[in-house]
């Protein structure tokens, strides 16, 4: 629990929130403002609209401990607003709301339109009021309700424009209570706010753990084919080359555990007797930590030098679960030295579903899957070049936290430069 | 849903926040939390502590110098839509900020979080790479580093931040009067997630033209001219199909609906500065 003091429609409260409880849960369920309404409850929808210090937020996901001194005004708080009392009038009587739900949303949002741009000549109020949803009215009451207002030209209470330009309320709010460390933590003083001249990014510190690759890492270039989606389940396909003959690249890609140990965030238990492979993979996606655990097949074929591998596993904590094949092959082919070369050519697919699929956002997760591929090429690489019996620590994906993240970076770096001959 | 239970902290001075990250691996810097908030709602994110950087004082700075402006890393994308904060690009940050989401969450929401949540879809990532802009970033032990946006983002909601990194700002050039600025955003509907960017700049005085393609699922496409070569350049993306070649050589992936959504969107954003 925690103390913060926050004005509400002009009183000043004071009370105890755990850091969880979100502002409109804090209006609603501790100050019995109802007012606030909850619809999605992760930012989209703007039934929940409420002012802090001013301007609109979202009160469903700011939470009521970061607005610790702060000035928050809800629908109750507007009674006695004359702009408001016009939009009320206005919203009666062009049909401007029928279950009620998203209107104290609409309304308080509508009125900061109106605040910030009737005097705009082509305003455009249905992109403007875009963030609150409407189930019922189509929207056509809503837009007609604000477009009469507007046109008034109302009088207009003005924000000072040199206020803090963060969020508010910003550093000098007047807190209930310092919320600091228990101990604060002895770091070096910033003086100077001011940037020192670049340098050199710092050596990234090799993974703990086994010990480390005596072959230093290169990046190897993985292409990436085009993306398809079918049935839910994205597919696509990753090509690289390893200079490395196809005898030895095959001898440690026809191995599971060998294979395993180059997949960032995979740990294989012991192989079962029955050759099903059982294991952990984690996954950092951003804020978003998961660990799916899981049980896997696979096919080789030797005379091929093809391997098959089917895995699927759950995450625990979010209820996700994920299914994915990877299917690779290997060619010889030559690098550009004129050394023997292997070709590796990857059909990876997968599905997911629960929670992480719910968060609609594929694309971000084939990127993810695209970078783990390169750093299991670049982990294979190390491999090969290691002397016998050297190993190799399992890289972490994960932003920062990827092994060669800064080497790597720069060979996928996509930046492709005109050469300005003549011009 | 209800976020899962967390500490919170709010720390006075960039250091103070630094030392509190480093001490735990588990910790989140947590700015206008417009993008970590629905997560962790959502319960996707589920850090131990939130670390809240919005109360101190240097991350809500303005820094103005002869070649570039600076932005503290809380500035909100409403104080920048409302050109409240200095703009060296003559409006372009204003227009790009105010096609961010929705009011209510611009008013929250702020451009060092944008960056460093590293979404593909996020419109800093994208109209900052193609500006040129620096990330400028504190570390643990206090020095400072800086990066450039394109190299700063690594993919999709990963970025070259360290552990106990703290992204203080953001360095802006500034652009001469001549230049022209093109942006083009495609999405389902206003406000929410774009489903392909396109970002063009020509300065000629500063010999800067590029191009980028975002919102594709990972780091923006960067298409650059060397100097003097831009106005050839942008001749360029009046094919669409030498459009699509390129953003394929750039490394752009997707299926043949979404390269389109790709193409359409830098060719409206050259022909916006061609015009």
């Amino acid at each position: 629990m925690t103390t913060v003091t926050i004005e509400v429609n002009g009183k000043a409260v004071t009370a105890e929130v755990t850091p969880r409880t979100h502002l409109a849960d804090f209006l609603r369920e501790q100050l019995l403002l109802t007012g606030t309404h909850v619809g999605c409850e992760h930012g989209v929808c703007g039934a929940c609209t409420v002012e802090i210090d001013g301007e609109i937020a979202r009160s469903c996901i700011t939470f009521a401990v970061a607005c610790d001194g702060a000035t928050v005004r809800t629908i109750e708080g507007f009674d006695d607003d004359p702009l408001m009392a016009r939009l009320r009038d206005a919203f009666s009587t062009s049909h401007a709301l029928q279950c009620g739900y998203c209107t104290p949303g609409q309304l308080v949002a509508a009125r900061d339109l109106i605040r910030r741009k009737s005097i705009e000549p082509d305003l455009d109020i249905r992109t403007e009021m875009s963030g609150n949803l409407c189930r019922c009215t189509g929207y056509a009451g809503i837009v007609a309700a604000i477009e009469t207002v507007a046109a008034e030209q109302p009088a207009v209470p003005a924000l000072a424009r040199d206020r803090w330009a963060g969020p508010a309320p910003g550093p000098g709010a007047a807190t209930a209570a310092p919320v600091k460390p228990a101990a604060p933590a002895a770091a070096p003083k910033v003086t100077a706010p001011r940037p020192a001249a670049p340098k050199p990014a710092a050596p990234k510190p090799a993974a703990p753990k086994p010990a480390a690759p005596s072959a230093p890492s290169r990046p190897v270039e993985v292409e990436v084919g085009p993306v398809t989606v079918e049935a839910g389940e994205t597919r696509f396909t990753q090509t690289f080359v390893l200079e490395h003959p196809g005898d030895a690249v095959w001898a440690l890609m026809r191995d599971p555990e060998q294979v395993a140990a180059c997949m960032p965030g995979l740990a294989l238990d012991p192989p079962g007797e029955d050759g099903r492979l059982t294991g952990r993979m984690e996954v950092k996606l951003g804020p978003i930590a998961a660990g799916f655990s899981g049980e896997g097949t696979m096919r080789r074929d030797d005379a091929a030098r093809r391997m098959a591998i089917e895995g699927r596993g759950s995450d625990r904590r979010s209820g996700s679960r994920a299914s994915g094949r990877v299917d690779y092959t290997l060619a010889d082919t030559t690098a550009d030295t004129g050394a023997a070369a292997t070709r590796v050519d990857c059909v990876i697919a997968f599905t997911l579903q629960g929670p992480l699929a719910q968060f609609g956002r594929s694309d971000l997760v084939r990127d993810l899957v695209g970078r783990i591929g390169a750093a299991f090429a670049t982990n294979v690489d190390v491999r090969l070049r290691a002397p016998d019996g050297a190993t190799v620590a399992p890289a972490e994906l994960g932003g920062a936290s990827l092994l060669l993240g800064v080497l790597f970076g720069r060979i996928r770096r996509a930046v492709m430069r005109m050469l300005g001959r003549g011009s | 849903m209800k976020a899962a239970a967390f500490d919170y902290v709010r720390p006075a001075s960039v250091a103070e926040a630094c030392a509190l990250l480093a001490e735990d691996a588990d910790s989140k810097v947590m700015a206008g939390g417009q993008s970590l908030g629905p997560m962790l709602n959502l319960r996707l994110a589920r850090p131990a502590r939130l670390i809240d950087i919005t109360r101190i004082p240097e991350l809500g700075r303005v820094e103005e110098s002869a070649d570039a402006v600076t932005l503290g890393a809380v500035v909100t994308h409403a104080a920048i839509e409302d050109r409240r904060v200095a703009d060296p690009t003559h409006g372009f940050l204003s227009r790009v900020a105010r096609g961010i989401a929705y009011r209510a969450v611009r008013s929250r929401g702020t451009i060092g979080g944008s960056l460093a949540h590293a979404d593909p879809a996020a419109d800093w990532v994208s109209s900052l790479t193609a500006l040129g802009a620096e990330v400028l970033i504190t570390r643990a032990d206090g020095t400072q580093r800086r990066l450039p946006v394109e190299d700063f983002i690594q993919g999709a909601l990963a970025s070259a931040l360290e552990p106990g990194e703290i992204l203080d700002g953001v360095r802006i050039p500034r652009f001469s009067a001549e230049a022209r600025f093109g942006f083009e955003k495609i999405c389902r509907k206003t406000g929410e997630f774009a489903e392909a960017m396109g970002v063009a700049v020509h300065d000629p005085a500063r010999g800067v033209c590029r191009i980028v393609a975002g919102a594709a699922g990972g780091r923006p496409v960067v298409i650059e001219a060397s100097r003097g070569a831009g106005a050839r350049l942008l001749e360029r993306f009046a094919d669409a199909a030498a459009v699509h070649d390129m953003l394929t050589e750039a490394g752009l992936a997707g299926d043949a609906y979404r390269m389109r959504l790709h193409v359409a969107a830098v060719r409206r954003a050259v022909e916006e500065i061609r015009r």
